[in-house]
């Protein structure tokens, strides 16, 4: 079972990185198209405001919780390679 | 200095092909004759190509391992080694050596009548190193004609050279953003450097020159 926890503490540590790359990235993301949306329309808020308020409703929302998936998928995906290599 | 980058890329390109080719499954159709234990020595280099379940501790000099003897449709012989890869890598998690021990021989069949499987495995024969592909899978099929689809490999390598192209398409767009503009400026300021050193020394040179006579 050593195995095992070798592999848990590195995939940890592998999945703590992507998830907080992929963090970053998603946000950044959203920020260069919220001041893009805000330069192409004619808003009555100042663009600071406007990218503020969006980045708030991002971190509330469903997307942003997805990234949580680095942390389960690569699992669901080794219980399945468990089950097909050594029970199908 | 261009033979260098192009050596460094080859061999970048060679030894990732080769990680892949050892490490992803590949599917053989044969005929299995016999199964066989024997003892291994692991203490040299081709270490490597063994196995380390997670029952072995790091300082065993030498254990029996699981053989399975094949012979391809053309007649040629392939050897599989039986081994559990256990939780590490390269990451097929097999842990079922036993069983396929067991069904190794359940499928033996002679030439007269044979029976043929297709075995799932990864890993490379080399008669020199002494090395055998580890098989991860039996499963009967009803000819030697038969041909596996291997799904698994085109959806990965898709998904790699898909990565591997986004990293390069941003990569590439950082050095024309960021690196090209100040390497182009360290370029200008270096030929104005050299500019005004070679005037320097002109000017110096005619001094020099004014002295003779």
């Amino acid at each position: 079972m050593l195995g095992l926890l070798r592999l848990v503490l590195i995939l940890f540590v592998v999945q703590t990185i992507a998830y907080i790359g992929l963090s970053f990235y998603s946000r950044s993301l959203r920020r260069r198209k919220l001041e893009l949306r805000w330069s192409e329309k004619a808003l009555p808020v100042d663009q600071e405001t406007f990218v503020r308020r969006g980045l708030t409703r991002y971190d509330n929302s469903l997307r942003r919780k997805l990234i949580l998936g680095v942390y389960i998928v690569p699992w669901i995906a080794i219980s399945v390679l468990i089950y097909v290599v050594n029970f199908m | 200095m261009a033979y260098i980058k192009w050596a460094f890329i080859l061999t970048f390109w060679l030894l990732l092909g080769g990680l892949l080719h050892y490490t992803l499954p590949q599917y053989d159709i044969v005929r299995i004759v016999n199964t066989y234990e024997e003892r291994q020595d692991l203490n040299d280099w081709t270490r490597i190509f063994w196995s380390s379940p997670d029952d072995q501790s790091a300082s065993l000099a030498g254990r029996d391992v699981q053989f399975i003897q094949g012979v391809r449709e053309n007649g040629k012989p392939i050897v599989y080694r039986n081994e559990d890869t256990g939780w590490g890598w390269p990451f097929y998690f097999k842990f079922d050596t036993a069983n396929l021990y067991t069904e190794a021989n359940d499928a033996i069949s002679t030439k007269g009548n044979p029976e043929w499987v297709s075995i799932l495995h990864y890993g490379w024969r080399n008669e020199f190193l002494s090395t055998f592909p580890n098989a991860i899978s039996i499963k009967p099929v009803e000819g030697p004609d038969h041909r596996v689809i291997n799904w698994f490999n085109i959806v990965f390598l898709t998904l790699l050279a898909a990565i591997f192209w986004a990293i390069w398409v941003r990569w590439r767009r950082f050095r024309e953003a960021r690196i090209d503009p100040v390497l182009d400026d360290i370029g200008d300021s270096m030929d104005a450097a050299g500019d005004s050193i070679t005037e320097k020394r002109g000017r110096f040179r005619r001094w020099l020159n004014s002295w003779r006579s």
